[in-house]
């Protein structure tokens, strides 16, 4: 009997499953729901009302909107490009070569990437399931429980992307077109919600349910009818309507699969092949075939019969020394860097997302204005936002830091007469300007909510007091951060675990009441507006702190081009001149002497504050 | 002029990559032939100042590029054997951001110079094309097109033909010898022989780390003028010629088999006929030479 592991299909699953761990997308992903199922379990709505937060009717509750809120778009990155990336990379004969049936490719291709979604997906559960051991002022919690969390994970959120990931792999298989899946993905949010409204909401509530593939329309975590006895005892049972509404989101998912199966070609689109004719590029080769050594052209021969058509390379004027040049070089490598920041996939999914859950409360949610409304608008959203700048920083910069390595770039830039800073900072930078583009954006979005909920008067000096002061130099220093260890460990999936790891470590350490900060570089619950304006009690501390910040950000980056691979001397002093190596070590002692000397103070105005 | 002296290096602590090196190179195309696993690599490496040698040292035009790196790569083109490109850039952006890097920083003189480069390794028509579409040939002419900004004074091309196909290996050499006449010294790396013969004007051979020649290929085929010899013989016969004689190549010819040998000074038996040496010849019966010797 065949083996079921040693199938055609089982070994798509797998290369799918080994390619989608060596993506960004998947770890980024998984951060976000562990740190949604976080959010939810110290701050949601169960919290301080006695409500059981591992209660099946919470976690019954909760799964939909979270489902609803962040996953549609993973879906849609996910989803979007299996089929053509293989057409892409120009993998396709090879696969098609094989004896292999489209059902296999296509069925191995479709589970192994939504096997690593929905394991992307439970870490919101694997999250909540592990935080029944950790006790919380305000958060109550039940006997430990295992069967809730799957088995409302794989009804109420697996099944719903089920249908989702059919619908954007079919799309993506048959156009061979990702950004259209991706469209589709930005999209579904107006649908879906254009759907609810204008169809659900008049209808009785069990075609609601019925007829909701993203079953948002069972009962809440707000239910106010409900006493909390209630919900913390009742076992949700699955309706009739709930089963047939599964059983219909799983048959259409089907439905979408036999059309792709159907419909699916493995020969080239026309539209490439006339791409690929507009370029004339055997010019000049006609009938030429490959002949023995001793029949070829001699040098002299070859060069003389061209030496007529030959295109004369224009003389140039160089310069790559001094400062201007320097800055022209950085320049250009920033907006290359920057270039391809933006083509990331996943830059897609993870902006939009990000300016969405930064202005959602401002958006949706009264606001209390303890100062004015600008101040509250910028400080809400600053809080919102630190945690896509830290995942932005992170993932984004480990990224630009190995992409050369990765794509074989490496060599050819190496030997290029670019300073080592320049390759560095660039990349450095680009993440830089991409985390000071979300921060612009948001800012300007929320501004705009302010005026429409006529929420005025604007104060923009707000909005710059917060951004500037907290979020500008905290994202400094994590980007500088995450260079230094992606240089040290060399492995950009290492690095992601260090960056993970300490940051998680510290946010624990910080909810558990040890909050110091000397060891708090984002400010963390360590801040409120008032202290930026100078009528707090902390902003003398703070703008020292900031200081304290920069300065180790400047600290690691000098460290990182100490410790960069790419060696161009050992030498601290050249010509009478300090190299840049010199530079480096120079300046890494002069931030770590501010840094120890900031410290010192930020200790000795903690310990006055103590008492 | 490029002059390597004594160049040593040594992997993991035991495997010896390079073996004391000295080589002289003047302007033109000089081919560095030698198998899989010679030392070529290992060397382009150095001379493009990716990898720190053990010793020695290594001069271009009199300017140390061991110890001056910095300075060094303003003299320098490379094409390493194995390469990529961004993708999601269009070749024309590639260009530009490579001229940028080499400090060609007046925009019309990097416009002019990066029109002329297209127009050169003939990529005009796909100047607007992201690299991700590109064929081997035309990332190898990319990559070639790179390497020549900036007036480099030493041109190191690592392995280039190597998985081209013909048409494009023609282009390519029409590319390097066009090159040659550029008073720059082009270090050519290659395993393929007829690389060396149809475009360098000086070449070496290494093997296991050390050079085993220094000659041009003029000067190494005539090393073995009446030493080659061609016969159609019956297939029995082979493996005793073999034995007794240099067999550079066989081929079975209707069940006969068609011998070309290496003996110098005599003629082998009476249906060899004399046959004019190419630098085939000579590269493997130096290799021969050195095996025998080990």
């Amino acid at each position: 009997m065949r083996n079921p592991l040693q199938t055609p299909f089982a070994a798509i699953f797998q290369n799918e499953v080994r390619l989608n761990s060596r993506r960004v997308a998947p770890y980024f992903m998984a951060l976000l729901c562990a740190g949604n199922a976080l959010l939810w379990w110290g701050w949601g709505p169960a919290v301080g009302r006695g409500l059981a937060i591992n209660s099946d009717f919470v976690i019954a509750g909760v799964l939909p909107i979270y489902s609803f809120l962040t996953l549609p778009l993973f879906t849609a990155v996910f989803m979007a490009d299996p089929v053509s990336r293989d057409f892409r990379d120009g993998i396709d004969p090879l696969i098609f070569s094989k004896p292999i049936s489209r059902g296999e490719y296509l069925l191995g291709k479709f589970f192994g990437n939504f096997f690593v979604l929905a394991c992307c997906q439970s870490a919101f559960v694997l999250m909540w399931f592990a935080l029944q051991a950790v006790h919380k002022q305000g958060v109550t919690t039940q006997q430990f429980k295992v069967i809730p969390y799957i088995k409302h994970f794989l009804v109420l959120v697996v099944i719903s992307h089920f249908l989702l990931a059919a619908f954007y792999f079919a799309v993506g298989a048959l156009t061979r077109n990702a950004k259209i899946v991706y469209g589709l993905g930005v999209a579904f949010y107006p649908i879906y919600i254009t759907y609810q409204v204008a169809l659900l909401s008049s209808l009785p509530r069990y075609w609601k349910l019925a007829l909701d593939p993203g079953v948002m329309n069972r009962g809440n975590v707000h239910d106010r009818e409900r006493t909390i006895e209630w919900m913390n005892q009742v076992v949700v049972v699955y309706e009739p309507d709930l089963i047939i509404n599964r059983v219909v989101v799983i048959l259409l998912a089907a439905i979408f699969l036999t059309i792709v199966y159907l419909r699916f070609r493995i020969t080239e689109r026309p539209v490439k092949v006339e791409a690929f004719s507009v370029l004339n590029l055997t010019e000049g080769a006609g009938g030429f075939y490959y002949d023995p050594p001793s029949t070829e052209p001699s040098l002299v021969e070859r060069f003389e019969h061209h030496s007529h058509e030959k295109v004369l390379l224009p003389g140039v004027t160089r310069a790559t020394a001094g400062i201007r040049a320097h800055l022209h070089q950085l320049f250009a490598a920033l907006t290359v860097e920057f270039r391809l920041l933006r083509a990331e996939r996943s830059f897609v999914a993870v902006m939009p997302l990000a300016i969405f859950l930064s202005i959602f409360e401002v958006a949706f949610y009264n606001i209390p204005p303890d100062v004015s409304y600008s101040a509250a608008y910028a400080t809400n959203t600053a809080k919102l936002m630190l945690l896509f700048l830290l995942g932005i920083a992170v993932f984004y910069t480990g990224e630009a830091i190995h992409r050369d390595r990765e794509v074989r770039m490496e060599p050819v830039l190496w030997a290029t007469p670019a300073a080592n800073n320049v390759l560095l900072l660039s990349k450095f930078l680009a993440t830089l300007v991409l985390t000071c583009a979300l921060i612009f954006v948001v800012g300007i979005v929320a501004v705009a909510i302010q005026v429409l909920r006529h929420h005025t008067p604007i104060d923009l000096h707000a909005y710059f007091r917060v951004y500037g002061l907290i979020l500008l130099p905290s994202t400094i220093f994590v980007t500088a951060v995450v260079v230094l260890a992606n240089i040290v460990l060399r492995n950009k999936h290492v690095a992601y675990v260090f960056s993970i790891g300490t940051a998680v470590g510290l946010f624990y350490l910080y909810s558990t009441g040890y909050n110091h900060w000397l060891y708090n570089p984002l400010l963390y619950q360590l801040w409120n507006y008032l202290d930026l304006t100078g009528a707090g009690s902390n902003h003398s501390i703070i703008l020292i702190h900031r200081i304290y910040c920069l300065a180790a950000s400047v600290a690691c980056l000098a460290l990182a081009h100490i410790l960069f691979q790419r060696k161009s001397t050992r030498r601290v002093m050249m010509d009478g001149h300090l190299t840049d190596r010199g530079w480096s070590i120079l300046l890494a002692v002069v931030s770590i002497t501010t840094v120890v000397g900031t410290g010192w103070i930020i200790s000795s105005m903690h310990a006055v504050a103590l008492p | 002029m490029l002059k390597i002296r004594e160049l040593t290096k040594t992997y993991g602590g035991n495997i010896q990559a390079l073996k004391r090196i000295s080589l002289d190179v003047s302007p033109g195309v000089f081919g560095l032939l030698g198998p899989n696993g010679a030392g070529k690599t290992t060397l382009m490496k150095i001379l493009a100042t990716l990898l720190e040698p053990d010793a020695g040292t290594v001069e271009i035009n009199g300017f140390d590029l061991i110890s001056r790196k910095d300075k060094a790569r303003r003299l320098l083109g490379y094409l390493p054997q194995d390469f990529g490109l961004y993708p999601t850039l269009t070749a024309e952006q590639m260009l530009n951001y490579f001229a940028k890097l080499k400090g060609v920083t007046d925009k019309e003189e990097r416009r002019a110079l990066i029109d002329a480069l297209f127009e050169r390794v003939n990529l005009s028509g796909a100047r607007k094309q992201r690299l991700e579409g590109f064929s081997g040939g035309m990332r190898q002419r990319l990559g070639i097109a790179q390497a020549l900004i900036g007036q480099p004074q030493l041109i190191i091309v690592d392995e280039p033909t190597a998985g081209l196909d013909p048409e494009e290996r023609n282009r390519f050499h029409n590319l390097l010898a066009e090159t040659a006449g550029e008073d720059a010294v082009v270090l050519l790396s290659t395993h393929i022989v007829s690389d060396v013969s149809s475009l360098c004007s000086q070449m070496a051979v290494i093997r296991g780390g050390s050079i085993l020649a220094s000659t041009t290929p003029e000067q190494a085929v005539d090393q073995l003028k009446d030493s080659v010899w061609e016969a159609t013989v019956p297939r029995e016969r082979v493996a005793a010629l073999k034995a007794r004689y240099q067999v550079i190549s066989s081929q079975m010819l209707s069940g006969q088999a068609r011998l070309r040998v290496i003996a110098k000074g005599l003629r082998p038996s009476e249906e060899f006929t004399p046959a004019k040496p190419v630098l085939e010849d000579y590269y493997f019966d130096l290799v021969n030479q050195r095996e025998r010797a080990n």
